[in-house]
């Protein structure tokens, strides 16, 4: 049975984690050239977009249920990031349709444009998903790893603004690793070419330029920004009509560690301690995406009134 | 070969064609700045400066014509696998129609 499983859902192979990469990189540049590594937003299923017809979906969910679940990767990502390492057929998204009846749908995307723009278009998005779903939704949660968080709330923000109705059906929001107050690494990207810059040295300068076609959504990444021209990320208001909730990790088992307090889960700092802030000491950046004690986690939250 | 994998490899030879020249054209443009320097010092002594601004043309002129192939010479490679990709396209398209 397992087996049979394993044969149906195809992973994304390395040529998609390569354009993934690249995406991430350069997706902005890869986008202005209309480049064909340049990835279109869109659902994946076994490694292939979802067409968002009422067919289309019944096919690749013949038992759909009212309960919908989405999950957005994080920076140079693609869905792939959510199958447990050892186990491809076990994920967040197909756990929580096991034990829940929740349907899941997994995104793909330019991780290189700006988080906004990225946000727009995931609005969109969700609107035909929930208008081409061949049954009733009652409830909608959403799953976001690291970046993939910030253009969760953008979309939010965008549905919200314009009274889209897949964003009153948004029962909980969830944040694995995800730099709301921006990103320490981009900071430090950005001063050292900003120094690179103020050296008055042709090389300096050349590796200066070179660093600095890193992509809009890495760039974003700095501030967390959410909206276009507005680098504080305060600014945008969380969703009132859904539960958030924040996850993290760190670098070493103790969090009290000068690693883990320096380096948070290696990319990203923890968020304050809160109600619905759970901190998973020892699970870094990535692995938040895949770890059986988040989803445990989730599923708890899923379920609690 | 799917037509959505052609697009990717096409991508892939288009970007690899787009760093190669910017890359190139950046370098050519450090190398320029930098052999500049020494030159400049040489050409403030009146008796040399017009050998030493002889000989800097040249030296740019040399550089600037191994640039200039490296840039050809990638346009040739990318044009010539373009027209591969394209035959590859054509190829899939008729087996399509087929």
């Amino acid at each position: 049975m397992v087996s049979e499983k394993k044969n149906s859902i195809s992973q994304p192979a390395w040529g998609a984690t390569a354009a993934s990469i690249l995406n991430g990189c350069f997706g902005d540049y890869l986008n202005n050239r209309d480049n064909g590594l340049a990835i279109d937003m869109a659902f994946y299923q076994n490694n292939r977009p979802l067409e968002l017809s009422v067919d289309a979906l019944r096919a690749a969910c013949p038992t759909p249920t009212d309960r919908l679940c989405v999950l957005v990767h994080g920076l140079c990502c693609h869905e792939g990031v959510w199958d447990f390492p050892g186990d491809p057929v076990r994920s967040y998204g197909r756990a929580l349709q096991h034990d829940l009846g929740y349907t899941p749908f997994a995104l793909r995307y330019n991780t290189g444009l700006p988080i906004p723009y990225n946000g727009q278009v995931l609005d969109t998005l969700l609107e035909q998903l929930l208008a081409a779903y061949p049954g009733p939704v009652d409830e909608l949660i959403l799953i976001g790893h690291s970046m993939g968080g910030l253009v969760l709330r953008a979309a939010c923000h965008y549905g919200a603004g314009r009274a889209a109705p897949w964003v009153g059906k948004v029962s909980r929001a969830f944040y694995l690793g995800t730099p709301h107050e921006g990103a320490g690494l981009e900071r430090m990207a950005h001063l050292v070419t900003t120094i690179l810059h103020a050296v008055p040295h042709p090389v300096t300068a050349m590796v200066g330029n070179i660093a600095n076609q890193r992509s809009q959504g890495i760039k974003d990444m700095r501030h967390g920004t959410l909206l276009e021209g507005v680098d504080f990320t305060g600014s945008v208001p969380w969703l009132p009509s859904a539960r958030h909730y924040l996850i993290a990790g760190t670098v070493t088992d103790d969090p009290e560690h000068l690693a883990s307090k320096l380096f948070g889960d290696g990319l990203v700092q923890p968020p304050q301690a809160g109600e619905h802030v759970k901190l998973f000491p020892g699970v870094g950046h990535m692995r938040l995406a895949h770890d059986e004690a988040v989803y445990e986690q989730i599923k708890q939250w899923c379920v609690s009134a | 070969m799917e037509p959505r994998t052609l697009r990717q490899i096409r991508g892939a030879k288009e970007l690899v064609e787009e760093t190669v020249d910017a890359a190139t054209l950046a370098i050519n443009e450090v190398q320029r700045t930098m052999t500049r320097m020494p030159y400049a010092l040489l050409a403030r002594i009146g008796p040399i400066a017009a050998p030493v601004q002889a000989i800097e043309q040249a030296h740019l002129k040399i550089a600037d014509s191994v640039y200039f192939s490296i840039r050809v010479g990638n346009r040739l490679v990318g044009n010539m696998a373009g027209f591969v990709l394209d035959q590859l396209d054509a190829h899939a398209q008729r087996k399509g129609r087929s």
